[in-house]
């Protein structure tokens, strides 16, 4: 990989086997939605170290504050990036999040660190699993999702750090947490463990290996910015405020589902009126509280129509069912509603965990839109544009590359390409019968992978 | 027949006659026998299928025709079969599907269905316990690509259930274990394994890193709901719902729900390689099989899960017998193993011979020499697993420690 200026303001990236991008003109007047954001670290205070942005697809840097007689900030300036005081920027909690505010950035903080979460008082190669022993996956792409559901065009930046207790993550972790944010849309503020920034201000050929590596994943995701264009899309719509008691249970289910292959789509309980629910073939009512009247006919003419509504134990009586229908599915009692049906939680929910699996299977696997095979340990995100495309991407946790994944296609689609940021060319996959279906065999990737579909 | 496997008439009318006894015993048509003096040897019938295409229903039909015959077993009857499909239905070995490796295949079901219904079966009901999962069969079915409906269709009157937990039952069932039992004298089980005439493992042919081999005895591991013998079952009662896997099997850390039996000895060693295949060779002597089908067309060497020994592989076989313990003996010499091995010999290097603890609950004889092998011999048709794949790894121990409450 090599990098080069070829005018002030302006450079070309070569990445790889040939990725090649204009990246921005003129960063400092970059619209926000091409911001490419870096957090400056607090103890770099060499301005030859701007260097190391330089040439890359970075283009807006933060400080902890602005000073008009900083030799650091002035250089940056100079070079032509954007620069942002971080104090000034707004970043809250998602539950602080201030939503209407002008800002046409909605910088999230608080945020995991997006990994395969370790275990504790284990072998150090060990993971921490759930009980399928699934292993455990730490991600922000839910919370990118909702906040873009809750703020549509705005731009989503997304704060979190390495802990600063562990020791420096290797580039493919470093490598994730971007992909993690782009995948959905977002981006990750980039943020350096002091490790790595060490490493970079000393020289130390690792962590320019590393940093190179991350240089070329964000110039991957800028040079596809198109694909968050794509609508998620998926058989399952999550209705819920995601706030206050709801919280936990709402924002877990989102966790969980996507964990299971389940592709939904998030209906915020503020937004929702205002959202299509073309498309859907079940709505899970996660919380407790009643819609109100006008949200009430929503989901009735929803489930008469054909869909299904899926409902706590507490809404039992908002919605009178018709006829009883056996169900497959233990805790849930079914009945019609028009062409639709009701399903009826007739326990509490306790556990998110449970409540996906439930809910995937109320809404049945059938109806999946992609079906994936060792994909356990990547994080799936499935969104389509008009005309008949489809996006698929993979984000990887594990660190290492994926062995033998394959994908199956619910609707028959014309061809496949991958794209990696490992290779700079995308590859046309080839289709594979198998068991009378369609899959493609993916090659190996390291961190990310994304599928378009053209039919 | 094969000559060198081919035993004496009065031998195999005894087998017969024993095999009878034992199928009439687990449809509740008579008491069940005492301790026998010998241990039943129907005949087994074994056969080359290169493929799960077109050859597989004419010499399945074949096989059955030459343990006597589906129609006198099936006919008029309610039939349930256990299949194999433990673990997750997304995962793979390589690009293989999970029907080739570890699963039993769907071609194998949808067949054994289909002779089913042609030979008069009034009801069959697929059975399984997935993975501390209480989802739908068909729906774990689906997560691995397949179409249930195939198996709907294969004959009258299919029905799924997911026997991890009380499923369309309303209350579980107990199933004693004749002569006492080894680990416990009676399983509370899914009223599947109740209500039904006929019993039928359709197992696949794999090793497995605590019980050797897993075939159609050990197929049966899995009719245990986790609901009273998984982790977090209910403590006095079932849980309503399945929240972990066997584990407590595996290492006793616990004991079940206190509403099933518990354990005869609390003080037996808390080693799986001694637990695992006491409780296969308990289940099995209270749920007789009264037609046990091993898949060994294609499969995996190694145990289930990925490892440096476990490999796809075509063995290119089928085992199908009256007597679970004869045709899992039969299934063991085709790997290439000896069903007599004792702990500590391959395929046993890690637990006890579940075979012999099988044997020893008078269900049916691992001596090859008492079985009368009906197709091609063994030695034409072994296929060395070890030689294709390797040994597999000793079972981590089973953790005791439960995960914290699930999340991503």
């Amino acid at each position: 990989m090599s990098w080069r200026s070829t005018s002030p303001g302006k450079c070309i990236l070569m990445a790889g086997e040939g990725v090649k991008m204009d990246i921005l003109a003129e960063a400092a007047d970059v619209p926000t939605h091409r911001l490419v954001p870096f957090r400056w670290p607090s103890n770099w205070t060499n301005p030859r170290l701007v260097e190391l942005l330089e040439g890359g697809p970075i283009n807006c840097v933060l400080f902890d504050r602005l000073q008009s007689a900083n030799a650091v900030q002035t250089a940056v300036r100079k070079a032509g990036f954007s620069v942002r005081e971080w104090e000034t920027l707004g970043a809250a909690a998602l539950s602080d999040v201030q939503w209407n505010s002008a800002s046409p950035i909605i910088p999230i903080s608080n945020l995991v660190w997006p990994r395969i979460k370790s275990a504790p008082r284990r072998a150090p190669d060990d993971v921490a699993a759930g009980p399928t022993r699934a292993a455990w996956i730490d991600s922000n792409c839910w919370v990118a999702r909702l906040a873009s559901v809750r703020a549509p065009g705005k731009q989503i930046w997304l704060d979190c750090k390495p802990p600063a207790d562990e020791e420096s993550p290797n580039a493919n972790v470093y490598c994730a947490a971007i992909a993690d944010a782009a995948a959905s849309g977002a981006r990750w503020i980039v943020s350096l463990h002091d490790g790595l920034g060490k490493g970079l201000a000393e020289g130390d050929p690792d962590s320019l290996g590393t940093w190179r590596s991350m240089r070329n994943m964000l110039a991957f995701f800028e040079q596809h910015r198109d694909w968050s264009n794509y609508e998620p899309s998926g058989s399952l719509g999550v209705l819920s405020s995601f706030s206050g008691e709801n919280e936990f249970m709402g924002q877990e289910v989102l966790n969980l589902a996507s964990r299971r292959n389940l592709m939904y789509r998030i209906l915020d309980t503020s937004t929702v009126l205002r959202q299509s629910l073309t498309g859907l073939k079940g709505i899970l009512h996660v919380d407790n509280d009643p819609p109100n009247a006008e949200l009430t006919a929503r989901l009735a003419a929803f489930a008469r129509a054909g869909g299904l509504l899926i409902l706590p134990r507490a809404l039992a009586s908002t919605f009178a069912g018709e006829r009883p229908i056996p169900c497959p599915v233990p805790g849930y009692e079914l009945r019609s509603f028009g062409s639709g049906t009701l399903a009826t939680a007739t326990q509490e929910w306790d556990d998110p965990y449970f409540l996906a699996a439930q809910v995937h299977s109320l809404v049945r696997r059938r109806n999946d839109p992609v079906l994936l095979f060792n994909a356990r340990s990547l994080w799936e995100h499935y969104s389509v544009v008009p005309g008949g495309r489809a996006l698929l991407q993979l984000v990887g946790f594990t660190g290492r590359p994926t062995r033998s994944v394959s994908v199956a296609a619910a609707r028959a689609s014309g061809s496949a390409t991958m794209y990696t940021p490992d290779s700079g060319t995308p590859v046309v996959l080839q289709p594979v019968e198998v068991e009378g279906r369609t899959e493609y065999h993916l090659p190996s990737f390291s961190v990310y992978a994304a599928l378009e579909f053209r039919s | 027949v094969n000559k060198e496997n081919q035993m004496s008439d009065k031998i195999r009318r005894r087998g017969l006659l024993s095999s009878a006894l034992v199928a009439a015993a687990g449809a509740g048509a008579l008491p069940r026998v005492a301790l026998p003096v010998e241990a039943p040897a129907p005949p087994v019938a074994l056969a080359r299928c290169d493929s799960y295409g077109a050859a597989l229903v004419p010499t399945l039909r074949t096989m059955f025709d030459q343990i006597g015959g589906l129609g006198r077993l099936v006919n008029g009857k309610t039939v349930a079969i256990k299949v194999n499909l433990t673990g997750s239905p997304g995962s793979r070995l390589g690009y293989t599907p999970i029907g080739c490796t570890t699963w039993t295949h769907p071609a194998l079901i949808g067949a054994t269905v289909h002779l089913m219904g042609l030979a008069g079966a009034k009801r069959i009901r697929l059975l399984e316990s997935p993975w501390m999962s209480a989802e739908p069969i068909e729906e774990h079915m689906s997560g691995s690509g397949w179409d249930p409906m195939a198996f709907a269709n294969a004959a009258r009157n299919v029905e799924f259930e997911n026997t991890n937990y009380l499923g369309y039952g309303k209350k579980y069932v107990r199933l004693e274990v004749p002569n006492g039992g080894h680990l416990f004298s009676a399983y509370d089980l899914n009223h599947s394994y109740e209500d039904c005439d006929v019993f039928v493992s359709l197992a696949k042919m794999k090793e497995h890193s605590t019980a050797g081999i897993t075939l159609s005895m050990k197929n049966c591991f899995g009719i245990t709901p986790c609901t009273i013998y998984g982790d977090r079952a209910g403590e006095d009662e079932p849980s309503l719902l399945p929240r972990g896997g066997r584990y407590p099997i595996h290492s006793g850390y616990r004991q079940p729900s206190k509403s099933a039996p518990q354990e005869i000895d609390p003080n037996s060693p808390r080693d799986g390689g001694y637990r695992v295949p006491r409780c296969i060779a308990d289940l099995v002597a209270a749920r007789p099989i009264h037609l046990a089908v091993i898949d060994g067309i294609e499969a995996s060497t190694g145990g289930e899960g990925v490892g440096r020994s476990t490999k796809h592989v075509k063995p290119g076989v089928l085992v199908a017998g009256l007597n679970a313990v004869g045709v899992d003996a039969v299934g063991t010499a085709v790997m290439g193993f000896d069903p007599m091995a004792e702990r500590g010999a391959p395929p046993f290097e890690h637990g006890d011979n579940t075979l012999r603890l099988g044997e020893e609950l008078g269900v049916g004889t691992r001596d090859l020499s008492r079985i009368e092998v009906i197709g091609p011999r063994i030695s034409e048709v072994v296929f060395d697993f070890r030689k294709a794949g390797g040994v597999p790894r000793r079972a981590r121990p089973p953790s005791h420690d439960r995960p914290s409450p699930p999340r991503g």
